[in-house]
């Protein structure tokens, strides 16, 4: 990691850590990558000074739904993390037991802390959302790979998710929370049906009746079908049920999933997030999410104070995914993980995700971000800039990465290019996605590598970087079954056959 | 020697109808026009004129509000950021999503419409 060693004193902020009962100006004194003291002491001679006076002072955000990896996530992720307050966050369903190895490989090295909100489908999310509450893609649940993956990679995982979409049953949610058990992770239930989707029997009051204590249910305050308030705005009793036994309601703000109009019927009834979330992803970054600040402002906005909101983005969500040993707090000897922000005043707007805006005269800016002790300028706009959403595959170009490709990776790509010339695919649609045929590419793209004694982020980048200008990452399957074979076979072929830039 | 048969491309050719309701000269793009029964959008490119339908076919965002963008060869829904190409409306970053297109050319001060096939 990139720890800094040097000790700094950060001095004259208004510092918010209820887990410590600090709600005051304070400074903060960091040491070898660790908080080491909160208070007023003095800094020993020598100690670099860092005066925020004048601003606010929390542990680093802890953001538990984002979409980092996968079909919906960014060229970097650090862009929503780091750059924006965030110090650790969690991939809520990217990865399945499937893909989790590939989501390792690619993301262990970013500066944010990222582990898995696993889904419970085999590849992960698959970001085509008329055909994800199909229990048909649900695919196998193979109990034993998941127990090997979580006893190796318990830090990884911190919850498992599923949907509660579709007019299929509450047979996955039950499915999702047996695994679950299983694993002694919490259930992590998405609410509220898709766009356009229209399901005879409604599947989120069955999720919270299946939720028990710790279990989370995201989307609080969607808009669409399934809400948690009736027809006449009162909040639906089994909702109260499940609050009552201890499941912790996340925000997730999302593309199509907070309403100002439920969010106000609700709030005023007292049904608040326990944690705010963001649900940043490719498709929602530009507009309505922006960042997890932006959401917390959309809470300042609905009523709560700037601690509130902080406690949701700190201790509690902490305490939700069990990361309380590491992040959550400023207690010392925990990590200096710290976010530096400051409220200003002035009106400004703030947009749900349908039609509805509200002014708001407090808005939440993140200013810095200390991750380990070393430092990060916040940056909101990293995270808009469009070469980090937008997904695109070079059609009509080799994208530069491939000059720099080994021969090794070249020959897997040769490999490769011949192995999936026998095979035949049917390009993904918004209605049909062959999830087998996505499991079968998948397995030649394993073979093929293993035969060649390949590194598994070798093989992923030399993929990758044969289609993509940019660093995306996406379940091999799934970005195959994006591609025409012919065009696949041909570029593969073409990229193997470059020879390496000269050093 | 009689008649040659008709090709493959004259017979699926489709007509170039007149757009109702477009005053090329002091109509503002993006505009609102009919092609037929349907209603789509008319927006001006670099390269010209350029038809699409009225709403994204993902969650129906009204491309009344679309920016062109990627030299304005492609079309972008604000909603959520989906994108289509403007040569034959496929999803760049939504696979599986097609919004139909329309050529659109000026004759004589008026505007001529047909679909892209």
């Amino acid at each position: 990691m990139n720890a800094a060693t040097d000790p700094f004193v950060l001095t004259g902020a208004h510092v918010i850590d209820s887990q410590q009962g600090i709600d005051r100006v304070a400074d903060v004194h960091v040491a070898e990558g660790k908080i080491a003291f909160v208070g007023g002491r003095e800094a020993a001679p020598g100690t670099k000074i860092i005066d925020v006076s004048g601003h606010y002072l929390s542990a680093g955000w802890v953001d538990i739904h984002v979409h980092a990896y996968g079909t919906l996530g960014f060229a970097n992720p650090d862009t929503v993390g780091v750059y924006q307050g965030v110090t650790s966050f969690i991939d809520a369903g990217g990865p399945g037991i499937g893909v989790l190895d590939q989501f390792m490989e690619l993301l262990g090295e970013l500066e944010t802390s990222l582990y898995a909100g696993a889904f419970i489908r085999p590849m992960g999310l698959l970001g085509l959302n008329f055909i994800e509450g199909n229990v048909r893609t649900l695919g196998e649940v193979p109990i034993t790979k998941w127990l090997d993956f979580a006893q190796q990679h318990r830090d990884m995982l911190r919850y498992i998710k599923c949907n509660a979409i579709g007019d299929y049953g509450p047979g996955t949610l039950k499915l999702t929370k047996g695994l679950a058990e299983i694993l002694g992770l919490p259930l992590y239930m998405h609410i509220g049906e898709f766009q356009m989707q229209n399901p005879e029997h409604l599947l989120a009051p069955e999720a919270f009746r299946i939720a028990e204590a710790g279990d989370m249910i995201t989307h609080l305050y969607h808009g669409n079908r399934g809400q948690v308030i009736d027809n006449g705005g009162k909040v639906l009793p089994v909702v109260r049920d499940a609050e009552r036994r201890g499941v912790i309601f996340d925000l997730g703000f999302g593309g199509y999933n907070f309403s100002w109009d439920v969010a106000e019927k609700a709030f005023a009834q007292d049904l608040v997030p326990h944690t705010i979330s963001s649900d940043l992803q490719q498709f929602n970054v530009v507009r309505p999410v922006k960042s997890l600040a932006n959401v917390m402002s959309a809470m300042i906005r609905l009523g709560m104070t700037v601690k509130d909101v902080v406690d949701r983005v700190t201790c509690a969500p902490a305490k939700a995914v069990h990361l309380e040993d590491r992040a959550g707090s400023l207690k010392p000897g925990l990590p200096a993980d710290i976010t530096v922000f400051r409220v200003d005043r002035g009106e400004h707007e703030i947009s749900d995700c349908y039609t509805k805006v509200r002014r708001a005269d407090q808005r939440i800016i993140p200013l810095i971000t200390f991750k380990n002790g070393k430092r990060f300028d916040a940056d909101l706009s990293m995270a808009q800039e469009e070469s980090n959403w937008f997904l695109q595959f070079a059609e009509d170009h080799v994208p530069s990465a491939a000059s720099h490709f080994s021969e090794r990776q070249r020959n897997f790509l040769a490999a490769l290019a011949a192995a999936l010339s026998t095979m035949r695919w049917e390009l993904a649609s918004a209605e049909r996605l062959d999830i087998d045929k996505a499991l079968e590419l998948q397995d030649t793209f394993h073979q093929v590598r293993a035969r060649h004694g390949l590194a598994l982020k070798d093989a992923l980048r030399a993929v990758y970087g044969s289609f993509l200008d940019q660093s995306f990452t996406m379940q091999i399957g799934l970005l195959l079954l994006r591609l025409e074979q012919p065009f696949v076979i041909a570029r593969l072929r073409d990229v193997s056959g470059q020879r390496p830039m000269a050093a | 020697m009689t008649e040659q048969p008709l090709t493959e491309k004259a017979l699926t050719e489709k007509a170039w109808e007149l757009l109702a309701g477009l005053d090329p000269v002091s109509t503002k793009y993006p505009a609102r026009a009919r092609l037929g029964g349907e209603g789509i959008v008319i927006l001006r490119t670099k390269s010209g004129f350029r038809g699409v339908q009225r709403s994204c076919p993902h969650m129906q965002g009204t491309m009344m509000n679309a920016e062109l963008t990627a030299n304005d060869t492609m079309v972008r829904c604000p909603l959520h950021v989906f994108t289509f190409r403007l040569s034959d409306g496929k999803g760049v970053n939504c696979p599986g999503f097609r919004l139909k297109i329309y050529e659109v050319k000026e004759e004589n001060g008026a505007l001529y419409g047909r679909s892209v096939s």
